[in-house]
């Protein structure tokens, strides 16, 4: 002891505190706490590791290995004993394999559904046995589908694919019989261009009071009409291709009334009447013949979707999964980050004491958290800032302005932190506040937008996923970064509100531990 | 204490937590550049006592000033002038000790200039100029002790609380400890330290013994000794175990000087007696004198003033607050 210097004298330090003004020692008790954040960082390499690192290296995994959004529906189909007529098992596969993973076609339905109990099937589908006759007696056989799906995304997708298929099914029945429609009429065209000729004989017998000719000429007319209406589509599929198509049966009936009612004038020798009626018969055959023109020309395409559908978009594109999912991952490791480090920002130091040496020592509040906040964003503006970097090495657009971008980054920080801090503020202990943020990971993961769109969900949903700062920082995100616009206004008020009030929050509830200190 | 600038003047403060605990009734001053130690069991009510002076803590009565002021109503320019050192360790584990005292010079208002330099100073008074960069985490205890004093002494207060200091660290550096305390006293600034060590009483100027919230003597070292033992003692050993009687008879009736006179509780010593007075060295010869001179001559083999430790000191004044406390309660 003898040897230890002499410390500064009481009076020189007196005299030195009081050159420094008060507003640079204010700044200089903010900074301490900047100062010490900070120091602590950086000294967790491991820390920043796992921030930084870890969900860059999920994102590229994610993006090296996401190949399709739709789920892989492991099938059986089960056919009726002697297999379905005019299918084999390669036009089977063609059709099923489309939409689903066709692992098996069987005879076997016990068997099948036996597979579907034990996990082994997610579907099988079951093939009437009677389909063609009942199709040919205008009935409508039943395609069976039977899944074990206990996820609701997985089932929606069976349900969607099930659709689809049974769409394709019908789409191809239509196609056929609208082929073979075509085909037949084709020659029953003929005979209706001759029976335009006919009707000219028919005239000439009616002048010449040759009534059984005439009667003769009018029943094989009649029949020749009745063939035309046998081989035709319904009136509902004629009638869905609208124009001359959609006329072709009510002409057909027009002139069977048309040349029941000359049969009946010739019958009671009105010669006028029946001269009408053979000019009216004579216009709706040309109009008749006409439309069979049309219908036989159009391709069977057509007439079974008639409609086609033209699609773009003004991007180009939409982006891969891996650049889609981007900025919700960025936003979910600043708000995590932001979090988790704000939730053990004051629980330690409260359960440690160093709020009483706080108290004693000429600091306040104000400086306190102003200079953790200020410590912690620093921090995970550069961790962010390294992400960015590499996100754009991967291919990840930033399209907006990046000033507006840098802005929101850094309103998310703050909001985020604001609540990583109220936790802190709240929490007895270290483990609840990291329980409680990894909590609030839950929430962000499930309500935030993220994998499931918020109008998925009740209104109630709504308010706890407007009251998480990545719910605002993901639609930014996208916004400024894949769409090129600048974020919305509730983006920016919504982040503004959660910081102001967990700041408030905050600073309410640690001043009373302080003063409890 | 008389005529002395008083860093802390404490005036019948109470603050009754409930159930028995808290502070009573508590009178005491503190003198500038002096060491006060608080010595007391573990739930007495120094921390307590402590915090009210710091201003944490209110009183419900009474009236307590600090540096001139009332503590609850501090100013951060008066904060400027106290350090504090809590019971608990307050480090930062990742910070290095450099970083630790520069935390806490900076919650001070300490430009970072005046940081190094002082700094530098500190960690030479302490020893821990070669342990500067080396992280909290990687200090003995009896050197994280030490660098809770340096962040206490950064901003060169005035007036420095130090609660238990020197709990659970070996001897040795318990001694260095109270060596600093007493180096800072004598560059005028003023502690006030709590222990549960009785034995460290000797290194401060006034000591406060405390039991149950109250403050039971307040003086200097060697006063309090006078209080415990009414007095202090010399030890005797006569020539003739049979004097001993008659030696006792002899100055029991010495009634102005001899405060009190009986054998050596030592069993095995037969010839030795213990007489109090009120200066042992003062009238040691006189009392030679007093037993040389009876007729018979009552011979004196050997006689020395007792160095009673503290400790004894200390039961003495817990049991005779303890007898008082029976006795108004009847």
């Amino acid at each position: 002891m003898a040897d230890a210097p002499l410390i500064e004298q009481t009076a020189q330090a007196e005299s030195g505190r009081s050159h420094v003004p008060a507003w640079r020692r204010w700044l200089i008790r903010a900074r301490a706490y900047f100062l010490k954040e900070v120091n602590e960082i950086r000294r967790q390499p491991l820390l920043i590791m796992s921030l930084i690192v870890g969900p860059l290296l999920v994102l590229i995994l994610f993006g090296a290995t996401y190949v399709n959004s739709t789920p892989r529906v492991r099938t059986a189909v089960v056919l009726p004993p002697g297999g379905v007529p005019g299918l084999d098992e390669d036009q089977i596969r063609a059709l099923i394999g489309l939409n689903f993973d066709l692992r098996a076609i069987t005879t076997d339905r016990a068997g099948a559904e036996a597979q579907l109990a034990a996990g082994a099937l997610d579907l099988v589908q079951i093939i009437p046995a009677d389909a063609t006759t009942a199709l040919r007696e205008g009935a409508s056989p039943q395609i069976e589908f039977i899944s074990n799906a206990i996820n609701p995304l997985v089932e929606g997708w069976i349900q969607y694919l099930s659709y689809a298929e049974v769409n394709e099914i019908n789409k191809a029945i239509l196609r056929a019989t609208a082929a073979q429609a075509q085909q037949e009429a084709t020659g029953i065209r003929v005979r209706v261009e001759d029976a335009e000729g006919r009707v000219t004989d028919l005239e000439r017998g009616v002048l010449e009071a040759r009534a059984q000719a005439a009667q003769r000429d009018i029943r094989e007319i009649r029949a020749t009409l009745e063939a035309l209406e046998q081989v035709l589509p319904s009136q509902e599929f004629l009638a869905a291709q609208g124009g001359e198509s959609a006329q072709i049966r009510p002409t057909i009936e027009r002139l069977k009334t048309n040349l029941e009612r000359l049969d009946r004038a010739i019958a009671e020798n009105k010669l006028a009447e029946a001269l009408n009626e053979i000019a009216a018969a004579k216009n709706d055959l040309r109009l008749l013949n006409g439309s069979l023109q049309i219908f036989i020309s159009t391709p069977p395409e057509r007439l079974v979707s008639p409609v086609t559908r033209a699609y773009r978009n003004i991007r180009g594109g939409a982006y891969p999964a891996v650049v889609y999912y981007a900025p919700g991952v960025l936003a979910l490791l600043v708000q995590h980050t932001a979090v988790t480090l704000g939730a053990l920002a004051l629980v330690r130091e409260r359960l440690m004491g160093a709020f009483e040496v706080f108290r004693v020592a000429p600091v306040n509040l104000t400086q306190l958290i102003l200079g953790k906040y200020l410590g912690y964003t620093v921090f995970i503006g550069l961790a962010a800032l390294v992400l960015i970097v590499a996100m754009t090495l991967l291919g990840v657009p930033l399209l907006g302005n990046w000033l507006l971008f840098a802005a929101l980054i850094l309103l998310l920080i703050v909001a985020s932190l604001g609540v990583g801090f109220l936790i802190s503020a709240l929490s007895g202990s270290d483990s609840q506040a990291i329980q409680l943020a990894m909590i609030s990971l839950l929430l962000s993961i499930f309500f935030s937008g993220f994998f499931i769109a918020l109008d998925s969900f009740a209104w109630p949903a709504l308010i706890v996923a407007y009251a998480i700062p990545m719910t605002h920082g993901l639609a930014g995100f996208q916004d400024v970064m894949l769409r090129g616009i600048a974020p919305n206004l509730w983006t920016w008020a919504g982040l503004g509100l959660i910081a102001v009030i967990t700041f408030a929050l905050v600073v309410l509830i640690t001043r009373r531990q302080l003063l409890k200190a | 204490m008389a005529g002395e600038r008083l860093a802390i003047l404490s005036e019948g403060v109470e603050l009754d937590f409930g159930n028995g605990a808290g502070i009573f009734d508590q009178h005491y001053q503190v003198p500038e550049g002096s060491i006060l130690g608080m010595i007391g069991p573990s739930g007495c009510g120094k921390t307590t006592t402590c915090r009210v002076a710091l201003g944490l803590l209110v009183p419900q009565k009474g009236r307590i000033t600090t540096l001139g002021r009332n503590p609850a109503r501090f100013r951060a320019a008066d904060r400027e002038r106290i350090g504090y050192i809590p019971q608990q360790f307050v480090l930062y584990p990742r910070l290095s000790v450099a970083e630790n005292a520069a935390f806490v010079a900076s919650l001070y208002g300490m430009p970072a200039r005046q940081v190094r330099s002082r700094l530098d100073e500190l960690l030479a008074f302490v020893d821990l100029g070669d342990a500067r960069h080396r992280l909290a985490q990687n200090l003995s205890g009896g050197m994280q002790r030490r660098l809770m004093l340096v962040g206490a002494l950064m901003h060169d207060p005035v007036l420095l609380f130090a609660d238990e200091p020197t709990a659970g660290i070996d001897p040795v550096l318990r001694a260095r400890f109270w060596g600093y305390f007493r180096q800072l006293r004598d560059q005028g600034r003023t502690l006030v330290v709590t222990t549960q060590v009785v034995s460290e009483a000797v290194y401060c100027d006034y000591v406060a013994v405390m039991r149950k919230g109250r403050i039971l003597a307040v003086d200097t070292p060697e006063n309090l000794r006078r209080m415990a033992l009414g007095g202090e003692i010399i030890d005797l050993t006569l020539k003739n175990p049979e004097d001993v009687h008659r030696a006792l008879e002899v100055l029991k009736r010495w009634k102005d000087v001899v405060r009190a006179a009986h054998r050596s509780p030592d069993p095995d010593a037969e010839a030795d007696i213990h007489v109090v007075v009120e200066d042992a060295r003062e009238w040691l010869p006189e009392v030679l004198n007093r037993l040389e001179n009876q007729k018979p001559r009552i011979g004196v083999e050997s006689a020395a003033p007792v160095e009673v430790s503290y400790d004894e000191v200390f039961i003495k004044i817990m049991e005779q607050d303890q007898r008082l406390q029976e006795a108004a309660h009847g």
